[in-house]
């Protein structure tokens, strides 16, 4: 309400308005879905550039919810673990601790090259490799950076949707 | 010249801007009267430990030998030399001897094979310290960043205070990897450094190379990565403001940046670009085929038009950033906080301003002093104005001669970009066309030292919003 009164209530009318007007990605054909899975992101040592592109797909250009997915900020809310980066091995213990912290029935999806074996970092002193040094990778989205895009298209096919 | 100039050029001079200096002149430089000249980057290997200077707008560095796995601590005079020293002790087991800081692990976990694992004798792993106990923690994926970066601190009457930070965990290695590759073969590495930075470390890296080989980009050249590194700094600034709108509830405003960055990303993509204009970079220019003209057109379209709303909704959120994490003028000095961040802290530092070739009349944006949350969101939005402005004037004399001469070719290269978070310097050492040693400098090394001050006071639970309107970036921490 403060906001309306302190400045210009129809231009931030006009933003309200506008913003889906703005929004570049073409996702009107996007069904609605009643059986969402929950999804929590979790960055492990890369150059951030996936974990910036599945910010992207989580934010307000692109209508995730419409897609039968939602970002939860509690791992203990999650359905799916979404991993990025190449997997330190100080990060190692975060994902166990972020792993734990899910209820049964939990999955693991590896978004990025680095996600699945290192990508251009491969293992070192101080990189193990991405998830396949420490489990057989099942679920992956391909990319360096995949795209929000290929994200969503790589959620969808891992939902079977 | 100031005295520390004076000392540092009675040195011997190895390379353009590098004098290698004896322990006695080294310990001059550490005790120099007069100004201090602001820090970039402190690093050694077992060899040697550099310190990578700016005088005036140019870059200043100076070695000496490291005798006995010791030297003197350049932090002794220089405090952000600080993390630069307690990254060559984890990495190397040498020891920085005055050191200003209590001496914490900067990026040994205490979980790699081996201690000091570059030294000629690495110890057995699992050595570093642990966290103290009683100290409260923020862990990494609650930090609000998009890389893991954990703090830990106490808690007094509410308020944050004592903060240690810990970087180790983005940590991977990177610049090892590239010695003995030639710079074609480790520019895959450099162009993966940070998120925040895909144009500008390979610019930067570029730019070294090119003074190593004494080659000088023509003109052309250099006017594409200007272009490109304007497009970068506008979408990173983009999503910074986002992510910060978002943490303190401005969820229109957050809205809107996102709208406007993917409209960036959109218009690389089609231009036949990937979105985030990755891979574009080469040593000697840029990738075949990049049609830059429609490029830059077409990304000034998709900006131009969301401006002014843009503006109109960051004045109406800016109190929400009032007085968050503020880095007073003092400190950016001090801690030679270059970048956003301290042009918003009233640094003037561009490296863009020293550029041959740069159109200088785009860039209006004159900073501020105010130095908090606001202050650096309504600094991005100036500075993407300035970025469309530059394109522009760019787009209008494309490609116009200088006549830069060529630097002598040394094998050794020093070269800066300004990129969206802050300036990025690389320096490399060639030997038989390979990498035979290489540093980096990423603007969120400068911020980590001063980050305890600019935090101290703050609500714990408004640390990731201010995390965020730092746009600290852990990879370029930690690489
Ligand atoms: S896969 Fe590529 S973009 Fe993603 S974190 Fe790794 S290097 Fe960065």
């Amino acid at each position: 309400m403060s906001v309306f009164q302190k400045t210009g209530p129809l231009s931030v009318l006009h933003a309200f308005m506008d913003a889906s007007r703005w929004r570049a990605s073409a996702d009107k054909e996007a069904s609605v879905h009643n059986d969402m899975i929950s999804l929590y992101v979790l960055e492990t040592g890369g150059c951030e550039g996936c974990a910036m592109e599945v910010e992207s797909l989580c934010g307000s250009a692109f209508a995730l919810d419409r897609y039968g997915f939602r970002r939860v900020a509690d791992p203990a809310d999650a359905d799916w673990l979404l991993v990025t980066g190449a997997m330190s091995r100080a990060c190692v213990q975060m994902l166990e601790r972020v792993w734990n912290a899910m209820p049964p029935g939990k999955s693991l999806v590896a978004v990025g090259a680095c996600a699945v074996d290192g990508g251009v970092f491969g293992s070192g002193y101080a990189t193990i490799g991405g998830l396949r040094a420490l489990t057989q990778v099942r679920r992956s989205i391909p990319g360096c950076p995949p795209s929000p895009q290929d994200i969503l298209l790589g959620l969808q096919r891992l939902a079977g949707r | 010249m100031s005295d520390m100039g004076k000392v540092i050029r009675s040195g011997e001079r190895v390379a353009l801007s590098h004098y290698s200096l004896d322990a006695e002149q080294w310990e001059a430089m550490l005790a120099a009267p007069g100004a201090t000249l602001p820090l970039l980057s402190c690093w050694a290997d077992e060899h040697r430990v550099y310190v990578l200077l700016l005088k005036g707008d140019c870059p200043l560095m100076a070695s000496t030998a490291v005798e006995d796995r010791r030297y003197l601590a350049p932090s002794s005079r220089f405090p952000a030399a600080e993390w630069g020293e307690r990254v060559a002790y984890d990495l190397w087991g040498v020891e920085a001897m005055g050191a200003s800081g209590e001496g914490q692990p900067a990026l040994d976990e205490g979980v790699w094979e081996a201690t000091w694992p570059l030294s000629s004798r690495p110890g057995p792993g699992g050595q570093a310290a642990r966290p103290v106990p009683g100290r409260t923690v923020l862990p990494a994926e609650k930090s609000g960043l998009t890389g893991p970066l954990e703090l830990s601190f106490d808690v007094v009457r509410g308020r944050v205070q004592a903060v240690s930070v810990n970087a180790g965990l983005a940590h991977r290695g990177v610049l090892h990897r590239m010695i003995g590759l030639t710079p074609e073969e480790a520019l895959p590495l450099v162009s993966r450094m940070t998120a925040g930075g895909f144009v500008a470390h390979p610019v930067a890296f570029c730019r070294a190379v090119a003074q190593a080989r004494g080659l000088q980009p023509g003109p052309g050249v250099r006017d594409c990565w200007m272009i490109l590194l304007e497009i970068e700094r506008m979408s990173v600034h983009l999503f910074d403001m986002a992510r910060t709108a978002r943490a303190v509830d401005a969820g229109l405003l957050a809205t809107h940046c996102e709208h406007a960055r993917e409209a960036i990303a959109f218009a690389c993509a089609e231009q036949g670009v990937s979105r985030r204009l990755t891979d574009l970079v080469r040593c000697d220019g840029f990738r075949a085929g990049l049609e830059i003209v429609p490029l830059a057109q077409a990304v000034v379209s998709a900006m131009q038009p969301r401006m002014a709303q843009l503006r109109e909704l960051q004045s109406v959120f800016a109190p929400r950033l009032k007085g968050l994490a503020v880095l007073t003028p003092t400190q950016a000095r001090e801690f030679a906080v270059g970048g956003l961040v301290g042009r918003a802290s009233g640094r003037s530092l561009d490296v863009r301003r020293r550029e041959a070739g740069m159109r200088l009349d785009a860039l209006r944006s004159t900073g501020s002093s105010e130095g908090d949350g606001a202050a650096r969101d309504a600094l991005r939005l100036n500075e993407i104005r300035d970025s469309l402005a530059l394109i522009q004037r760019i787009l209008g004399s494309i490609g116009m001669d200088d006549d830069e001469p060529a630097p002598e070719a040394t094998q050794e290269g020093i070269g800066a970009a300004e990129g969206a978070r802050g300036d990025i310097w690389y320096w490399v050492r060639l030997r038989h066309g390979k990498i035979e040693a290489v540093q980096a400098r990423d603007p969120a090394v400068s911020l980590l030292s001063v980050l305890p001050d600019i935090l101290k006071g703050e609500l714990p639970e408004g640390l990731p919003a201010a995390l965020r309107s730092l746009a600290l970036s852990p990879s370029g921490v930690a690489m």
